[in-house]
């Protein structure tokens, strides 16, 4: 077996795509002037961040005034929350979100929190999804913002933003979608859903890191997060990286998810076909509601970190963080119900523009081979090493 | 996580990851675990003339654990009984460079071999 590096870890970061780099390349050493100078230098580089605003709206279906250039989802996902909650002072203000989040949205609640914001926590389901009318029964008359993610980093499964939306319509409360996760991998056309604000980003198909995006409906409003400059729309204040959102339209220009999911949901699914072989593999999340590009997968009587040390060379994530003394199981797959000892024996999947039906073939192979020698190591191991 | 080299190549290739001939002669077996640390291990310790001739390991655990458990199996062949009931997992975690906030995890490893001996008395 060849012990080549196979990367299957597409929902962490992408390789750059070579024509974004291109791109990025040919801005980077041509047009360095600042987009908010006047002059000649200044505006073509405007000209190229107004071209690549206009990749992204059209990628997601928005208009172009409607988005804001950011450093990442994670600032969008603190400027869609902490822009919109602490708009009010003085009165009771309630966020709604749910308990499988990433982080970055996760963290800014609780920073919120304590800062005195009401949050509701919606679980999720046992197949890893948030259900709209648990949603909408937490929405009260102070609720100003839900926030729920479009596809789970973990799991890949799907939510119904759509009636989700549309319950934050009928209440009157703004929702927000962090779409790190589906953007490029799910068609996404935000003027037809019932989003008022959307957190996007660069890396995950594909372009350069450090760069993202939010998109704001018509009608939002928004405390700037940043100050020291009259940028995006005086939302975000800094000197734009040219070089970045460059990338990050070509990026977006290249994305094509109705010609690329049919060939990602097909690797998944052979993966799959590889990995169910092994003796107790369970996949995690409701396969019927799973982006084509995420497999999460639970071996059972396997130490995750032990499997993932063993792997290698094959790139692929916990679905779990492991933090040494005080193993921390994934909150999104406790949440779904999994034990602390299942959830730290699941690895997390994920296939993109460059992989290739032997990356997934051979990937299996080594994972099956991993999760046989591990359980050798722990034959009498007891029962609840497996459950 | 980083691990040492030692841990590495341990872990590879865990010596002493077996287990002893059922009936054989001063057999003794001993376990212990942590399962909100998600650690488990077993050892077997061949005790014949108050000397460990042979010793064997099974553990669910981390590569640490994994390569600490083997370590100590390989130090316990040949040793006094009275010798093994002095163990101190943390020399092996000097020897390996094992982080101190997986100290936990290996103390099992003692409560293991502590358990053995006392199978022996």
């Amino acid at each position: 077996m060849s012990d080549r590096e196979i990367y299957l870890d597409y929902a962490a970061t992408a390789p750059l795509d070579p024509q974004v780099a291109a791109a990025m390349h040919e801005c980077l050493t041509r047009e360095f002037g600042n987009p908010s100078s006047l002059h000649a230098a200044g505006r073509r580089a405007r000209a190229l961040v107004e071209a690549a605003r206009e990749s992204v709206a059209a990628r997601v279906g928005a208009a172009s005034e409607r988005i804001v250039f950011t450093s990442g989802a994670t600032e969008s996902n603190n400027l869609a929350l902490q822009g919109v909650l602490r708009r009010s002072r003085g009165r009771r203000v309630h966020l709604v979100t749910s308990r499988i989040e990433h982080k970055s949205v996760l963290d800014v609640a609780r920073s919120l929190e304590s800062s005195g914001v009401a949050v509701t926590y919606v679980p999720a389901t046992a197949g890893g999804s948030v259900d709209a009318g648990r949603v909408a029964e937490a929405i009260d008359d102070d609720t100003q913002l839900v926030s729920v993610m479009h596809v789970n980093n973990e799991t890949g499964v799907v939510q119904d933003v759509r009636a989700i939306g549309e319950a934050c319509r009928e209440r009157g409360v703004l929702f927000h979608v962090d779409a790190a996760q589906s953007v490029g991998k799910l068609p996404l056309a935000l003027t037809q859903l019932p989003i008022d604000l959307c957190s996007l980003t660069a890396h995950k198909l594909c372009g350069p890191k450090g760069v993202g995006a939010l998109y704001l409906a018509p009608r939002v409003t928004l405390v700037p997060q940043l100050h020291g400059g009259e940028q995006e729309r005086s939302l975000r204040a800094g000197t734009l990286a040219t070089h970045q959102i460059v990338g990050m339209g070509k990026a977006y220009e290249l994305a094509d998810p109705e010609r690329e999911a049919p060939r990602l949901a097909a690797l998944r699914d052979r993966l799959w076909k590889e990995l169910a072989v092994v003796e107790g593999a369970r996949s995690n999340g409701d396969p019927e509601r799973r982006a084509a590009h995420v497999l999460n997968v639970a071996f059972p009587g396997v130490d995750g970190e032990s499997l993932r040390f063993a792997l290698n060379d094959v790139c692929v994530s916990a679905g779990s963080a492991c933090a040494a003394d005080s193993p921390e199981a994934s909150h999104v797959l406790t949440g779904m119900g999994l034990s602390d000892v299942l959830a730290g024996s699941s690895l997390r999947f994920s296939v993109g523009r460059f992989t290739t039906e032997d990356d997934v073939v051979v990937a299996a192979a080594r994972v099956a081979q991993a999760v046989a020698r591990l359980r050798s190591l722990a034959r009498a191991a007891p029962a609840w090493c497996s459950a | 996580m980083e691990y040492s080299l030692a841990v590495e190549r341990r872990f590879a290739a865990p010596k002493k990851a077996r287990e002893l001939p059922a009936g054989s002669p001063g057999l003794v077996a001993g376990e212990a675990e942590d399962r909100t640390l998600h650690v488990w291990v077993r050892f077997q310790l061949q005790i014949v003339d108050g000397v460990v001739a042979a010793a064997g390991f099974q553990a669910f655990g981390c590569p640490h654990t994994l390569a600490a458990a083997s370590a100590v199996a390989e130090w316990l062949e040949g040793r006094p009984v009275e010798e093994a009931r002095t163990l101190d997992v943390k020399l092996v975690c000097a020897e390996l460079e094992v982080p101190v906030e997986k100290l936990g995890k290996l103390l099992r490893i003692e409560d293991a071999v502590a358990a053995c001996c006392r199978a022996e008395r």
